[in-house]
């Protein structure tokens, strides 16, 4: 039998923030048979596409699911977000800026609240910026000059295992002699890790202990070591000057910190000693800071949402204008105190993430799913539509996990319709319903 | 005079209602007041029972009751700067906002952000407080500048963070980082606190309670009326005051 391959090259992942252009993906008939370069997190992101996505849009009728028309699907988005008193619209980071931006719209149109998987990753980070300022830099000036660099809370083999080998351990450098032999890695953990094992340093710290070794090392670096204690949460005072030490002596300092610290106690006030530790090192040598985003567009929803409401997520439209509050605006709080009345889920599976009572109200409430296949959020919503796949058979922009607008690249045809179009229906439909009322 | 408010049941009892204008002054004459239920402007009396009683000659003397499930009520009190607001029950977010005179009484909880950045006045809270008690919006460098906020029971995290001025007195145990960014003020926790005072840069911190999960970043100093005394954050240069009972944990 005779097949047709083809080898399409620079293909950019949709998996996780590091957004690799560098793929090259192997088509057999029309359909991926083979992934080069990506690591296993995105090589099955482009190998399990085929079979599992859903074939047209389903609503739950009683406790069965009916297949119907995108016709249908959108026709009931509208009269659903037209009518609702507090719609949500969460999600928004695996689709691409484009569809963010009808988004935001939309939530201004409908008196909605728009957040994004922010607030469940990094949305501590942004609340410590706005705070303190982020002294950041692009992965390229990481990748070409740092010589020693941390990872807090991060596990980056296992979690963006490319991280690594494209922008600083493993990864060549312009400015330095033998990279791999003159960079250093520490790794601040509450347990050994992959990462772990191959740090030239490792402090194993207590959980919930980030801020106070964020502290004590501060105090180190500005010579007040007198203060602080023999054992900080688990740590010996004598690794913490051998680590302060270390960081003052780096010619470029690059720190990762992962949800390991954004999600622990104390949330942002952890990411806002990171960064002034990192401002208390500026005074010695240079140092950048930097948070490993997760989803592939995440930093895109903060993009965007800023430029058009001036916030980066959380952002509620219940009064015709922009009020942004982490804690009372977020998805999960609205809906832990069951105030949403209708849902739209873009590209994200809050029934796999959130807090029971969340899915629990998700699953009363009218909720409107944005994936190409079935997931735990599935199981609560009561329509789930299925769109092209960005970065498959959708191209458009996303952001990398250090701001860098990446266009990521269609390579198949699958006749499915992109969230973007979908949207714009949607949008445009409750703007003219609007105009009639 | 008084005003008493009594909450009519609603349709969708969890829906958030913005109302701002809930406070003595917008009483006098007989103006509509509109409040916002989810993303609807709503009349006053759309969602309460308004009740007057008595003469009003200045809103000094002007008492507003609120009655029933006020639990989702926001912004209450928002800029007051006279009169009194009595909450019979519990209150929603952002009470007493911006507050410049004046007294509000919650006989039951306060939700998030109590007095957020109040500047005079008085709060008392017979109940627990939410999170963010007396601190400032965010990204803000300021939190409460002025003005005393009581509560009988417990306090939520990041209670009086940026706390700047007046003070924040916590009859029962404090959440994470109480007092965190202090500037200034007395901020005095009866009970326990975990990690307080971080960062602090001025102003009094009081724990007659237990510490948990102490800052490595405190120095010690010496010992008043049986209270061991501490200055900090050393880590910010800060010159802030943390007095605490000797027992840490």
């Amino acid at each position: 039998m005779f097949h047709i391959e083809d080898k399409v090259r620079h293909i950019v992942c949709p998996y996780c923030g590091c957004l690799c252009d560098d793929i090259l993906v192997e088509l057999t008939d029309g359909r991926i048979s083979g992934v080069e370069n990506a690591c296993t997190l995105g090589a099955h992101k482009f190998l399990d596409d085929a079979d599992n996505r859903l074939k047209g849009p389903i609503m739950r009728k009683g406790d069965q699911w009916v297949d119907i028309s995108y016709e249908e699907a959108i026709a009931y988005a509208v009269q659903t977000l037209s009518e609702a008193d507090r719609p949500l619209l969460y999600g928004w980071s695996g689709c691409v800026t484009e569809t963010q931006a009808i988004g935001a719209h939309l939530a201004e149109l409908i008196g909605g609240v728009v957040d994004s998987t922010t607030s469940v990753c990094h949305g501590p980070s942004i609340l410590a910026i706005q705070e303190v300022g982020h002294p950041g830099c692009t992965l390229g000036q990481v990748k070409n000059r740092a010589d020693t660099i941390i990872y807090w809370g991060s596990n980056p083999i296992e979690a963006h295992p490319r991280h690594l080998s494209r922008y600083t351990n493993y990864a060549d450098a312009y400015f330095l002699h033998n990279a791999f032999r003159e960079r250093k890695v520490i790794v601040f953990d509450v347990r050994k890790t992959a990462t772990s094992e191959i740090a030239s340093e490792f402090v194993q710290l207590e959980q919930g202990g980030d801020y106070h070794v964020l502290s004590a090392l501060r105090a180190i670096v500005r010579g007040r070591e007198d203060v602080v204690p023999d054992m900080v949460a688990g740590v010996p005072k004598s690794q913490l000057i051998r680590v302060a030490e270390m960081c003052k002596k780096a010619k470029f300092g690059a720190l990762f910190f992962g949800v390991g610290v954004t999600m622990t106690g104390g949330k942002y006030k952890n990411i806002r000693n990171a960064i002034e530790f990192v401002d208390e090192l500026n005074r010695h040598t240079k140092w950048t800071i930097s948070p490993m985003r997760g989803h592939s567009n995440v930093y895109g929803s903060n993009e965007v949402f800023t430029w058009i409401t001036g916030y980066p997520y959380a952002v509620d439209y219940a009064r015709g204008i922009a009020f942004y509050n982490p804690g009372e605006t977020t998805a999960v709080d609205i809906l832990a105190r069951k105030e949403a009345d209708a849902a739209l889920i873009m590209a994200s599976d809050p029934g796999a993430h959130f807090p029971r009572t969340c899915c629990e109200h998700l699953a009363k409430i009218p909720t409107i799913l944005f994936d190409p296949y079935p997931s735990a959020t599935t199981h609560l919503c009561t329509v789930q539509i299925p769109c092209a796949v960005n970065g498959i058979d959708a191209a458009g922009t996303a952001y990398r996990m250090d701001g860098i607008p990446i266009r990521t690249r269609k390579f198949l045809e699958t006749g499915y319709p992109t969230d973007t179009s979908l949207m714009h229906e949607i949008y445009e439909q409750i703007r003219e319903r609007k105009e009639h009322v | 005079m008084q005003v008493t408010l009594t909450m009519k049941p609603r349709a969708k009892p969890f829906l958030p209602i913005e109302a701002e204008m809930i406070n003595p002054m917008n009483f006098i004459g007989s103006q509509n007041l509109f409040v916002w239920e989810g993303n609807k402007k709503r009349r006053l009396e759309d969602i309460f029972t308004v009740r007057k009683e008595g003469n009003v000659n200045s809103p000094e003397n002007i008492v507003v009751v609120l009655r029933g499930d006020t639990s989702r009520v926001k912004r209450v009190g928002e800029y007051m700067s006279s009169g009194t607001i009595i909450v019979e029950g519990d209150i929603g977010m952002h009470c007493g906002n911006f507050m410049r005179g004046g007294f509000i009484e919650i006989q039951g909880n306060a939700d998030g952000w109590l007095g957020r950045e109040m500047r005079g006045g008085s709060i008392l809270c017979h109940g627990n407080a939410g999170d963010y008690c007396g601190s400032g919006y965010r990204g803000e460098k300021r939190g409460m500048r002025g003005g005393k906020i009581e509560v009988a029971g417990n306090a939520g995290d990041y209670l009086g963070e940026y706390l700047t001025g007046g003070e924040i007195h916590v009859h029962g145990n404090a959440g994470m980082f109480a007092g965190a960014e202090m500037r200034g003020g007395c901020l005095i926790i009866d009970g326990d606190a975990r990690i307080p005072a971080a960062n602090m840069a001025k102003g009094t911190c009081i724990i007659h309670g237990e510490i948990h999960e102490m800052l490595p970043t405190f120095e010690k100093i010496g010992e008043k009326d049986g209270m061991l005394v501490y200055h900090g954050d050393v880590a910010n240069k800060g010159k802030g005051e943390l007095i605490v009972k000797s027992k840490i944990t």
